[in-house]
């Protein structure tokens, strides 16, 4: 039995290799032992007959309203995964089109698929930096923020609270959205191998839902040494600017 | 006459600013002139009698200003140009006083100018170019212009300052949809390359968004193929075989970037023949594949600036390469972008470095690359692997980041052009 990573739209929700996160999931099951790929999906016809985690990636703007279309055809899809507990991570405007919807300067809005609640409206300034976030689940995690939209009216369950950075929205305190297995973040790039917790949950989840039984295999626990000076390094670099905020 | 205090002011402060550290401090007599005489870089670069020619985009526009200088002064003309750390406008400005007379005037026929896509912009406000040449859109600096719509706004921009010209790399989606739109009187001038080349480089070209179609014969200026440092041209009248300053497909379009704006530029007088020598008179390029001897070991040098360099550099290096360092400094401020690229090829790095060494060796690690260890200190990573006896097959090969480049050279004292 093959674990199956789906990367949702790899050609224009990749922007800060957020699509890459699939493939930090196929190699951390396979250092488990366990067999596992990555199928990229641009259109409907390269859905895999199963899936057992999705990765969807942020993008530019003007690739919105294209992906949106593409995402679309597969809205059965992704809301039969949702409701079924299969692992999906979003991240930026990968995250916001799962939404409610997403609002312009302009006024004008783009509609999101509602798998997530809440919606994204602009932001006064583009929030870019260091972004750390305690969650409950998957303990501190430490990354990379780039989005020019503020996230509101999911404050009911975010990922975590923000302890540097702004998250969500400026004073909300709160990161992410969290809706049983599908994850909605604005932790860009490598974040489930800088995280290795949250990688391990999202497997752990993936493999439990195929009866298999996942560890982290020993090969994880080096290359997670790397993850572990990665962090320090960044959470150094954020305490020498500001005292973080407390969890 | 008008600027001349300002011009006085701004020297004197050059001065002082040697005094105080020499061979620093250069941007600083820019700023203030910026500020007591904010026209002054306006007028100045408008005032070249052969006019101002712009190249920008972001990546190789340092290579290709370099070669079209280099051909625009084989031709007899006096160009002026700025140095490639000073393309912002304080940098500009202090480039500019740098070789002014009293009243400001920089002697020279005519300004060819990098411009940086960020500043580009704002520099260029009231300034009439000749010339613009774009050579590419790239994410390459996320934390700066976050996505490519930006960058290829800014370009943009800066074209809509060409009353003349704008040549544009007809492989860059971005650049053909910007040529689209310039006014009716501005002439469109193409380089790119064949289809043979795109299908040699498995990976692509590098762009945000690569032309579904490519140059035909007589368009442009196209390169037809790459081989190692030699690259074959045709220009549409004939075909030349050209040397570059390091291998690389990208040194390639570069040189065909060089080599069509000058054409655009020169008209008449232009000749090819004294194109082509003044192309192969460029020194090769320190960190492109350049091999420098170090303490009895031949080295290799690559310089990763974004992640189109990055995987073209890293696939370049021979397979089976014994002994790789491999170091990423404090110039890459968030690796992210970098993760999409693939050094699975590398297979085994003997030593992962600098200041950003632990994500360096993250995403090696998650690219199936085996890591022997990981030094942050440059120094002595770099003293350390250069105490490896020599390697059974290949060179010792040293891959890093601008700031890490910087660092290495200053350790080993290797002096060179950048
Ligand atoms: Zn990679």
């Amino acid at each position: 039995m093959t674990l199956t990573i789906v990367a949702l739209l790899p050609a224009y929700q990749n922007t800060n290799g957020d699509s890459e996160n699939a493939a930090v999931l196929r190699r951390r099951a396979e250092w488990a032992g366990l067999e596992a790929r990555v199928v990229a999906v641009d259109t409907r016809e390269q859905l895999p007959a199963r899936v057992d985690a999705v990765v969807l990636g942020s993008g530019s703007d003007s690739s919105l309203e294209q992906s949106r279309g593409r995402l679309l055809t597969m809205h059965d899809e992704l809301r039969t995964w949702g409701t079924e507990g299969v692992p999906i991570l979003a991240v930026g405007t990968g995250w916001e089109l799962l939404s409610w919807g997403i609002e312009r300067p302009d006024g004008s809005s783009v509609e999101g698929l509602g798998i997530l609640p809440g919606r994204a409206v602009p932001a006064p300034a583009r929030i870019t930096g260091d972004l750390v976030v305690a969650s409950p689940r998957f303990g501190t995690l430490v990354g990379f923020e780039n989005h020019a939209r503020e996230y509101v009216g999911a404050e009911g369950s975010p990922l975590g609270r923000v302890r540097s950075g702004v998250g969500n929205s400026r004073g909300s305190g709160q990161e992410g959205v969290v809706m049983g297995s599908v994850i909605g973040t604005h932790l860009h790039g490598p974040v489930l191998a800088k995280n290795p917790a949250f990688a391990d949950h999202l497997l752990g989840v993936a493999a439990e839902r195929a009866s298999l039984a996942y560890e982290p295999g020993p090969r994880a626990a080096m290359v997670d040494e790397y993850a572990t000076a990665a962090r320090e390094a960044q959470l150094g670099a954020v305490r020498a600017a500001a005292p973080l905020a407390r969890g | 006459m008008r600027y001349a205090p300002a011009i006085l002011v701004g020297r004197l402060v050059r001065f002082a600013a040697r005094l105080r550290k020499p061979g620093g401090g250069s941007a600083i007599p820019g700023l203030i002139v910026n500020r007591i005489a904010p026209g002054y870089l306006r007028r100045t670069l408008s005032g070249f009698p052969q006019g101002l020619v712009v190249v920008s985009g972001s990546s190789g526009k340092s290579t290709t200003t370099k070669m079209l200088v280099a051909i625009l002064r084989a031709h007899g003309v006096d160009v002026f140009t700025n140095p490639s750390t000073a393309n912002i406008s304080q940098g500009l400005t202090s480039a500019l006083l740098e070789r002014a007379d009293w009243r400001g005037r920089v002697p020279g026929d005519m300004a060819v100018l990098e411009m940086d896509e960020g500043h580009g912009a704002l520099v260029m406000q009231g300034v009439d170019a000749r010339a613009v040449a774009l050579t590419n859109v790239m994410v390459d600096q996320i934390d700066r212009f976050h996505d490519s719509d930006m960058v290829a706004g800014m370009l943009a921009k800066i074209a809509a300052r060409a009353h003349e010209a704008i040549i544009v790399n007809a492989d860059d989606a971005y650049l053909e949809r910007l040529a689209a739109q310039v006014s009716p009187e501005v002439a469109v001038h193409r380089f790119g390359v064949s289809q043979a080349v795109v299908d040699a480089t498995p990976r692509g070209l590098g762009y945000t968004e690569t032309s579904a179609t490519r140059l035909a014969p007589g368009d442009g200026v196209i390169v037809e193929g790459v081989d190692g440092r030699t690259a074959l041209v045709n220009d549409g009248r004939a075909f030349i075989t050209t040397s570059l300053p390091a291998r690389g497909v990208h040194y390639a379009v570069d040189a065909a970037a060089a080599y069509a704006t000058a054409k655009a530029v020169l008209g008449e007088r232009f000749s090819a023949q004294t194109a082509n020598e003044a192309l192969g008179s460029i020194p090769p390029v320190f960190g492109r594949g350049e091999r420098v001897t170090v303490r009895g070991h031949e080295v290799e040098f690559v310089l990763v600036q974004n992640p189109t360099s990055y995987q073209l550099n890293v696939d370049s290096i021979e397979p089976g390469t014994e002994q790789i360092l491999f170091a990423m400094g404090s110039d890459v401020r968030d690796p992210s972008y970098f993760w999409p690229t693939d050094a699975s090829s590398l297979r085994r790095v003997a030593i992962v470095s600098g200041s950003k060494s632990a994500e360096a060796a993250l995403m090696l690690a998650y690219d199936g690359v085996e890591i022997d260890r990981v030094e942050t200190d440059l120094s002595r990573a770099l003293d350390d692997f250069l105490a490896l006896p020599a390697p059974a097959s290949g060179v010792k090969t040293i891959v890093f980041t601008a700031d890490s480049m910087r660092r290495t050279r200053a350790h080993l004292g290797l002096s060179g052009a950048e």
